[in-house]
């Protein structure tokens, strides 16, 4: 059985950076080794300002109160967690080149690389999911 | 029973639970049982399957006033 868990985050919403911080922590918690591929906007999820205010998707902000009340962290504390647990970031070159993005924009310790550097990782990832 | 520690995560959601007891298994000894109350209903599948994954074994669970008590020891 894989004991790789690979992640490709390629949207900017607070409802993805829920949905793949949540699996990666949980992953990276049940003994996994986890590696989360950034591309696009899924950039906004490590850049250190934009994690700070992700949007809530287009007609969803009502749930803003649903968030508050059911106690879930906080997208920052998730990163910071999800480092401490072992999960590996990588930020996609080509992205980070077209929307003018340098690695000190992003929290600290993340790697850059392009997609064969992610698919040599997800080669034997199972699952592999995408986000 | 080896209750070593107790880990109070009541109010927290998913994937907090988890991620704290992980954190407060590391911290005890193989065979000893670390105690974790919580009242995430997600929790009953989520310990259930999480202790597989790391081959810790769940010696008894228990449910009063909606708070879950598991009691896990380290593998």
């Amino acid at each position: 059985m894989s004991n790789k868990v690979a992640i490709i985050a390629s949207n900017g919403s607070l409802f993805d950076a829920y949905k793949v911080f949540n699996i990666a922590t949980a992953a990276a918690a049940s003994e996994k080794e986890v590696t989360i591929f950034f591309t696009f906007e899924g950039l906004n999820l490590i850049h250190k300002q934009a994690m700070q205010a992700l949007s809530m998707p287009e007609g969803k902000e009502f749930m803003a109160e649903g968030f508050a009340k059911a106690n879930v962290p906080t997208i920052p504390q998730l990163v910071e967690m999800a480092q401490e647990l072992g999960v590996k970031f990588i930020g996609c070159q080509m992205t980070m080149d077209v929307m003018g993005l340098k690695i000190v924009d992003f929290v600290e310790g993340i790697e850059v690389g392009g997609a064969v550097t992610f698919l040599e990782f997800a080669k034997d990832a199972s699952p592999t999911l995408t986000f | 029973m080896n209750i070593i520690k107790t880990l109070d995560v009541k109010g927290l959601a998913c994937p907090m639970p988890i991620v704290k007891t992980k954190k407060a298994i590391d911290t005890i000894a193989s065979g000893e049982v670390l105690e974790v109350l919580v009242t995430d209903k997600g929790a009953l599948n989520d310990f259930t399957a999480w202790a597989k994954s790391g081959g810790h074994n769940i010696v008894e669970q228990k449910e009063d006033a909606g708070v879950l008590s598991f009691f896990i020891e380290k593998a």
